[in-house]
């Protein structure tokens, strides 16, 4: 299965990236088998998910849901963006080859992971 | 800066050249005739087809008849080590081999092993490369065949096939195959200097299409064919004659011989024309394989902090084309099994990337694929977060 071309796009042209000095709310995870990575920095304000920032390193697929997840978090609330499945990330990039279904799955862990440290909020310069 | 199209993936396949083409269409056409028939069109084939054959044993010192034609690089391979094994069991059933060998070779000693043989995987070292002294430590009185190739596909290292051809010579019930098939045509290749019994060579890397490859097999060389059924290739190779592939392959090695020197002038010109500008442009880099003793086409670069497929798309989204050795499948990192065996860490080998030039490249070209690599290198980088200080 080819990669479609909003992958490409975002792939060429990384939307969000980079880190928030004032976050409310970060997580970095790591495939620990491929040692794939993301870092995800929120801002949220009043439940709602105000500006996402990314990086990540790995295969193209894990660069590009990153990119894709900022893209759908933004403007939701904590709520809403809890419900987001692997599948809704698949289908907004346009589908990707099954064996590489793992890249999407680390970027919703990684979003799980921001909000759970909700409870936990960052210190300042942390993000 | 007006968007190119720069081929430089010339160790994967090489563009075929026009003239190599025109004498393959001539024969598609007109030599049409089977090469085993007796009659005046069989004979015209079979003509044609002696033709290539001293055209590419030409290539590498070999007479006409130690030419066996083939599919391709894989299959000749398979023949060599196979049908060398198979015709030398009753001597020693043991086989010394390379940790960087093309897969066509790795996974046919692979099969040896699951068949009850012993196979020695030598290492390389930090400039990938085998040292000889291994390989006499690692003979056995039941050591058959040595495999080992003569440059590295990945990383373009030169092996001392010579070195290991004088201690095969010494020895009774020992041969030595050696896969040319990234050397031939780059190299200046001579099977008596080298001395080796069996040698690998595909035409499609060479400037000809894909679907034909030869292997040399030393006269005096017992090998069991591997495809039975007809007397073609003197019973190594049952199956009718791919009678255009073989002239487009002649033709190709006829080229080849005649404009070695200048191709290897050109293609290393621009080699290292672009290792210099990426020096100078893009830090963090580590070039893998040894500096000297390496073909001159060829430019294996770790680029640090990315990963090497992400900067394959981005390259040849800006009409670049390049190879990586390295691939994330299921979730499981499998970086280039040759960058790993350089002793280099997953990091690194998830960031190599494989430059080869060709004959038809230019230093334009080499301008705009510095120019490209430099933006996305600085593009994904700014994405990593490996660049971060934790």
């Amino acid at each position: 299965m080819p990669y479609s071309a909003q992958f490409k796009d975002h792939l060429a042209h990384p939307r969000n990236v980079g880190q928030l000095p004032d976050a409310t709310a970060v997580a970095d995870e790591k495939n620990p088998v491929c040692g794939d990575r993301l870092r995800l920095s929120l801002i949220i304000k009043d439940n709602r998910i105000e500006t996402a920032r990314y990086l990540a390193y790995g295969c193209p697929p894990t660069l590009v849901c990153g990119s894709v997840l900022t893209e759908l978090i933004i403007g939701k609330t904590t709520v809403e963006a809890r419900k987001l499945t692997r599948a809704d990330l698949l289908n907004a990039i346009g589908g990707l080859p099954s064996r590489k279904h793992h890249a999407a799955s680390l970027a919703i862990e990684t979003l799980k992971s921001a909000l759970q440290d909700l409870q936990n909020p960052v210190k300042p310069g942390q993000g | 800066m007006a968007k190119r199209r720069v081929y430089l993936d010339n160790s994967a396949t090489t563009p075929v050249d026009p003239r190599v083409a025109a004498a393959m269409s001539r024969a598609v056409v007109e030599t049409f005739g089977n090469a085993s028939s007796v009659h005046g069109f069989g004979q015209q084939a079979r003509a044609a087809v002696d033709r290539a054959r001293r055209e590419v044993g030409g290539l590498i010192g070999a007479k006409q008849n130690e030419i066996v034609f083939t599919s391709g690089g894989t299959e000749a391979n398979n023949l060599a080590i196979r049908g060398l094994c198979e015709a030398a069991a009753s001597h020693g059933r043991h086989v010394i081999t390379s940790a960087i060998e093309h897969p066509s070779v790795a996974g046919v000693c692979k099969e040896l092993e699951k068949r009850g043989w012993d196979v020695t995987r030598l290492p390389v070292y930090e400039n990938g490369i085998v040292r000889v002294e291994d390989v006499n430590n690692a003979l056995r009185p039941d050591t058959v065949l040595i495999t080992i190739m003569l440059a590295n596909n990945e990383i373009g290292t030169v092996q001392p096939i010579r070195e290991i051809g004088g201690l095969v010579r010494e020895k009774k019930n020992l041969w030595l195959h050696t896969d040319a098939v990234q050397a031939a045509g780059r190299l200046p290749l001579n099977v008596d200097e080298l001395g080796c019994d069996l040698l690998t060579m595909s035409a499609h890397k060479l400037y000809a299409p894909k679907g034909i490859g030869a292997l040399y097999v030393r006269r005096g060389v017992r090998l069991h064919g591997q495809n039975v059924g007809g007397h073609q290739e003197r019973e190594r190779r049952a199956g009718t004659e791919n009678v255009p592939g073989i002239v487009a392959f002649g033709e190709a090695a006829k080229l080849a011989r005649e404009e070695l020197e200048q191709r290897s002038a050109h293609d290393r010109m621009l080699r290292d024309k672009f290792e210099a500008q990426v020096r100078s442009r893009i830090k963090d880099v580590v070039m893998n394989g040894d500096r000297e003793q390496r073909l001159g086409h060829l430019s294996n670069i770790s680029f640090r902090f990315i990963e090497g497929e992400g900067l394959l798309i981005n390259l040849d989204l800006e009409g670049v084309a390049v190879s990586t050795g390295s691939a994330c499948s299921s979730g499981t990192l499998e970086p280039s099994p040759v960058i790993r065996a350089l002793g280099v860490n997953d990091e690194l080998a998830r960031g190599s990337i494989r430059f080869s030039f060709g004959k038809d490249n230019t230093e334009d070209d080499v301008d705009y694929a510095v120019e490209v690599l430099s933006q996305a290198v600085e593009r994904l980088r700014a994405l990593s977060p490996l660049t971060l200080v934790t």
